[in-house]
């Protein structure tokens, strides 16, 4: 009797336990959560999008986004870091709707410079969004079956997790791991920075002094003001905090890199002594290298994002006024109605050019991903100071970001300036912002952001080609011949070639081939009405198109022997394939 | 015993073949014929380390013999490169020899000098010379689609005339715009249209227009050329160039060991450009913009001085050499992206030759087959012969020209006088590495257990311890002056103290004021200037 109960019992239980797990996710969400509009509500892949993760979370949530959403998802790495991590790559795309390489893409990174590390979250959220919306809207679903996402978090992992965990200001290390020698005395990273007070962050010194120049706010000890130039002060600014570690009379005067990963790609490059940062010669960052294998094996990206911070930017090139012919009138357009639009729903960001609102650049990623590859690629510049209270208060302006760090932050922005017994110093006091306030959100902000510059990278990404073959005319030639005539049409307005790619033939043209009747000759057709036609002799049936331009057609004809049924293919390296069937 | 036997059979064997390469070679090196050398020059016991820094897409190795001896890393060095181009075969023999006579001839000179030896950088298109079919290449073996059609090296060259060699073909036609040259009917030159003259040929490189795109011998099956492929000037896009500046594995690793080799202070080069019959030229323009294109004007001054005594030492008089760089190549990224003093020779060239009037021949294929009747060859042109052309069909069209790699590299038997030459410039610039001294040294004491060293620190060399250009790079080092003395006991001076530059015949004047009495060494120097010591008894 016992037993049995026991068995009835553990049955019972089991059966519920079953029952449970198979209505769990929808019948917990209906009890517990009522739908936001725009995010989803509900995901398979739970992250919480207001913090920062370590490389090892990054990797969980990647994993979980593989096994919750196997048909989206895949996850490779694509090569190794200086100090041997993975540089990991999210593919997401519908698999089940064509192969990934067989459809535009946009590549996304984030994280080259190693304090930058919103962008990291930003990408992982593009990819979280996409997979979790999928089958829920229908714009997001066929996108999905359009088009092919790679993302990259980021593109130097090393690093990324050293700014969380190594001594550092909210701009450092800008360079992966590498360390060399940045003053020319023969040693490598013999002064590096130094975490006088143990809080992770390094900050500023100030020492009291009967001949400074600054007081403490009366009204607020954390700021510190400058005296009036004929008036009398308390303290004097030491700098950053730190010790001078190698007698040169600097503090943190050699440390890990100098090197900039944003000043090492193949275009324009230029050495050290004309570019400040550039290593050796293009891709001797060897996790560049390992994004530009990839990118180069996968002539299907048409679009790009590789996010930076901060200021609140969409940026485009070209880097330098020396390359300002690279960039012409016919893909300005195209990057100028993308990103216009892009400033109406992305608060605080302004389009700019990098070398004209900015500072020149030789060598950058997004000039390499456009002159380089012809891809049409942004940068953005995360975060602006807009976010906190819609003002436009200037960059890192002291008095607004102690306002947010007294109303929105209680505290938790700023280090309080507190004494240390400095051994080269004497008596100084150690304070000032954060390394994780500033130039990245705060966890409030980020998901707010992160959606509207997902949104940007989706409105990019649906603007690379959508081809299709339409409006295919037949005349009869008589003799048995027949003229087809077939109109391939871009809905799209990113050409399949961009004009930089046209002019150094970067990527080799379209192929829109007739099979199923033999052709005797073929032509693009300039002008239909007026019979315009420029012949191929060689290979008709495999016609090459240079391009098919964004929100237009290209217009392809064939004169044919016989062939009852034939059909038309456009194979295009960006746009895509197409086809028809008669 | 068996072994001893054994290993002696062995170093028979070597010394034999080390004989037989140098004395019997008639022709210039197959590619295991130099590895053969190269393991000889580093045999145990040598001075001469050898190391292969990669193998390339064909397989091959890029080798580097380091040689030198004591504190190698420490001694101005001085790096030697053959194989910049694959078709300049006398480029490898004249590193190699080089390498040769310094070992055997001069390792006195490793008391103050390190060289590094890059005997072949395009082993690759090396081996053309010696294959089957003879053509002058310059790529490696990797696969590139040089004219950018989605097809890769689909229109190379073909032997039409079936005589193992690529010359050039010529069509007879209206359409085309070369005519004979006056002065020797087998060669063409372009028709002068300002003077109203009518072209009669077509000329092509030997081939087939195989993908009808109505270009010949546009897309070689051939790789990447190493001169075409750094990052000063690079071609982008330009075919044998690559999608990115070094963008090959050869390169790569050339560039990531140079980075480390701290102690280079000058490059010499055995290629097709030439600074060292004449200097590059100065254009201030060029030399003030943020993206140099000019060398500066002290470092003219420099190239100008070592050209003075490249000249008194090689007996050849320039001629034709108007090469002076090509855009990615190696010798300009030298010194415009290494910033160290770089010079380049083609080593040989063809001398100039005047007709029975005492005029120039002018035309450099001209004057070259003139040259080459003087010499009595008479193999070095390949007479135009018709041949039946599909791509021409029912027009006269002829295979012919200059025979591959003959004006580029001279009659193997002329080469030794060529190396001896070169070898001792070689030996001429490393003499005038930097050099640095410590002159004037005076301790004045000043009471009171305090002491005044001061000194000064001289360069004797005709040579700056750094290239205009190298001031500004961060590959070079300062000159660093190290005190043994601790900081405390410094009452003033600098325990350590980075120099940027010191002239040539230059001095800086450097002084401390120290505590205390005993032993003080005071170090200066840099990798590339090597190091001065100076030890004062206070």
């Amino acid at each position: 009797m016992k037993f049995k109960n026991w068995i009835y019992t553990t049955a019972l239980s089991a059966a519920m336990c079953f029952g449970a797990t198979q209505t769990s996710d929808a019948q917990v969400a209906a009890e517990r959560y009522f739908r936001a509009n725009g995010t989803p509500h509900n995901p398979k892949v739970q992250v919480s999008w207001n913090r920062y993760h370590t490389n090892k979370a990054l990797l969980e949530i990647m994993r979980d986004m593989v096994a919750k959403h196997p048909n989206l998802v895949k996850l490779e790495s694509i090569g190794k870091s200086y100090q041997n991590n993975d540089i990991w790559v999210l593919t997401v795309t519908d698999f089940k709707a064509g192969k990934a390489e067989d459809k535009p893409a946009m590549w996304i990174d984030g994280n080259i410079h190693s304090n930058e590390i919103q962008g990291t979250e930003f990408t992982l959220y593009t990819a979280w969004y996409l997979m979790e919306m999928y089958g829920e809207l229908d714009f997001i679903t066929e996108l999905l079956k359009d088009k092919t996402f790679y993302f990259a978090p980021t593109i130097n992992p090393d690093a990324h997790d050293y700014f969380m965990t190594g001594p550092n200001t909210g701009s450092s290390p800008r360079s992966g791991m590498m360390v060399f020698d940045n003053n020319g005395d023969g040693e490598y990273g013999e002064d590096p920075m130094d975490d006088l007070d143990g809080d992770g962050s390094i900050t500023t010194m100030i020492r009291k002094s009967p001949t400074g120049n600054f007081i403490k706010d009366p009204m607020d000890p954390r700021k510190l003001i400058r005296v009036g130039v004929d008036e009398k002060g308390e303290y004097e600014m030491l700098g950053q905090e730190g010790l001078d570690r190698d007698g040169d009379g600097r503090v943190n005067s050699d440390g890990i890199g100098y090197y900039d990963p944003n000043r090492d790609w193949g275009w324009n490059w230029q050495p050290d002594y004309v570019q400040s940062g550039a290593l050796r010669y293009p891709f001797s960052v060897p996790e560049n290298r390992a994004v530009v294998d990839f990118v180069m094996k996968r002539p299907n990206i048409a679009a790009a994002q590789s996010y930076h911070n901060y200021g609140g930017m969409i940026l485009r090139g070209p880097g330098a006024e020396e390359d300002l012919g690279t960039y012409n009138a016919s893909d300005v357009r195209i990057y100028d109605a993308i990103a216009k639009k892009g400033e109406e729903f992305m608060p605080g960001y302004r389009y700019l050019v990098v070398y004209k609102d900015l500072y020149s650049v030789f060598g950058g990623q997004l000039d390499w991903f456009y002159g380089g590859r012809g891809i049409f690629t942004y940068s953005n510049e995360l975060m602006t100071s807009y976010l906190y209270f819609h003002k436009n208060a200037g960059r890192g302006n002291q008095d607004e970001q102690m306002d947010v760090d007294k109303y929105l932050t209680f505290g938790d922005a700023f280090v309080k300036w507190k004494e240390y017994e400095h051994p080269q110093f004497g008596t100084v006091e150690i304070g000032g912002f954060k390394k994780n306030f500033g130039r990245l959100h705060p966890g409030f902000l980020l998901e707010q952001d992160a959606h509207r510059n997902a949104a940007f990278s989706i409105l990019h990404a649906y603007h690379t080609p959508k081809l299709s073959v339409m409006d295919v005319k037949e005349v009869d030639l008589g003799g048995g011949l027949k003229e087809i005539t077939a109109t391939i049409y871009n809905e799209r307005l990113i050409p399949t070639h961009s004009s930089q790619d046209l002019k150094y033939k970067i990527e080799r043209p379209d192929y829109v081939t007739l099979s199923g009747a033999k052709v005797v000759t073929g032509f693009i057709v300039q002008n239909e009405d007026f019979n315009r036609v420029t012949e191929q002799k060689i290979n008709p049936e495999k016609m090459s198109v240079a391009n098919i331009p964004g929100m237009s057609t290209v217009k392809v004809r064939w004169i044919v022997a016989g062939g009852g049924n034939y059909s038309i293919t456009v194979d295009s390296a960006k746009g895509g394939k197409a086809s028809w069937k008669k | 015993m068996k072994k001893i036997y054994l290993s002696l059979v062995v170093g028979v064997g070597l010394l034999f073949s080390l004989t037989s390469t140098t004395l019997a070679q008639g022709d210039y090196p197959t590619l295991s014929q130099v590895n053969q050398r190269l393991q000889a020059i580093s045999g145990s016991g040598s001075p001469a380390k050898l190391t292969s820094l990669t193998k390339t897409e064909g397989g091959k190795d890029i080798w580097v013999l380091k040689v030198g001896t004591g504190d190698l890393d420490n001694k101005p060095a001085i790096a030697v490169v053959g194989g910049i181009e694959g078709f300049h075969v006398l480029s490898v023999e004249l590193a190699l020899q080089f390498a040769e006579k310094l070992v055997k001839e001069h390792a006195a000179k490793l008391e103050n000098t390190t060289f590094y030896i890059f005997p072949n950088m395009s082993p690759d298109a090396y081996e053309q010379y010696h294959a089957s079919l003879k053509y002058e290449r310059r790529g490696n073996a990797a696969k590139i689609d040089h004219d950018r059609d989605g097809m890769v090296s689909e229109d190379g060259y073909e032997d039409l005339n079936k005589d193992g060699m690529i010359t050039m073909m010529r069509v007879e036609s209206p359409l085309g715009d070369y005519i004979p040259y006056e002065k020797d009917s087998r060669v063409l030159v372009k028709a002068d249209r300002s003077k109203g003259q009518k072209g009669s040929y077509m000329l092509f490189p030997e081939s087939r227009d195989k993908d009808k795109d109505g270009s010949f011998g546009e897309d070689l099956s051939e790789g990447v050329a190493f001169n075409k492929s750094l990052t000063y000037k690079f071609p982008i896009f330009k075919p044998l160039a690559g999608d990115f500046a070094a963008s090959q594995v050869e390169t790569r690793v050339l560039l990531d060991y140079l980075f480390e080799q701290w102690n280079i202070f000058a490059f010499v080069s055995f290629s097709p450009s030439n600074n060292l019959s004449a200097p590059l030229k100065y254009n201030p323009a060029d030399a003030r913009k943020r993206i140099l294109t000019s060398m500066l004007d002290k470092d003219v001054a420099l190239n100008s001085m070592v050209s003075g005594i490249y000249n008194q030492t090689v007996t050849q008089k320039a001629y034709n050499q108007t090469n002076q760089g090509t855009d990615g190549d190696f010798f300009q990224w030298a010194y415009f992206h290494f910033a160290r003093m770089s010079f380049s020779t083609p080593g040989w060239w063809i001398p100039e030759v005047k007709d029975a009037d005492g005029k120039s021949i002018g035309n450099a294929e001209a004057n070259f087959l003139a040259w080459a009747a003087q010499e009595g060859r008479n193999d070095v042109f390949v007479p135009w012969t018709s041949i039946d052309h599909p791509d021409f069909p029912g027009q006269k069209v002829e295979v012919g020209g200059i025979k591959p790699f003959a004006m580029y590299n001279p009659p193997f038997s002329k080469v030794g006088e060529i190396a001896n030459e070169h070898t001792a410039f070689i030996l001429k610039l490393a003499e005038m590495q930097p050099k640095l001294e410590f002159l004037n040294v005076k301790t004045e004491k000043l009471g009171n257990g305090l002491t005044r060293i001061t000194a000064d620190l001289f360069n004797n060399s005709p040579l700056p311890t750094h290239s205009q250009l190298g001031e500004r790079s961060r590959w070079l080092r300062k000159v660093r002056v190290d005190i043994s003395k601790d900081a405390k006991d410094l009452v003033a001076g600098d325990k350590k103290q980075l120099i940027r530059s010191i002239g040539a015949f230059g001095k800086t004047s450097v002084s401390w004021i120290v505590k205390g009495g005993g032993n003080v060494d005071i170090k200066a120097g840099a990798a590339h200037t090597g190091f001065a010591t100076l030890n004062v008894k206070l």
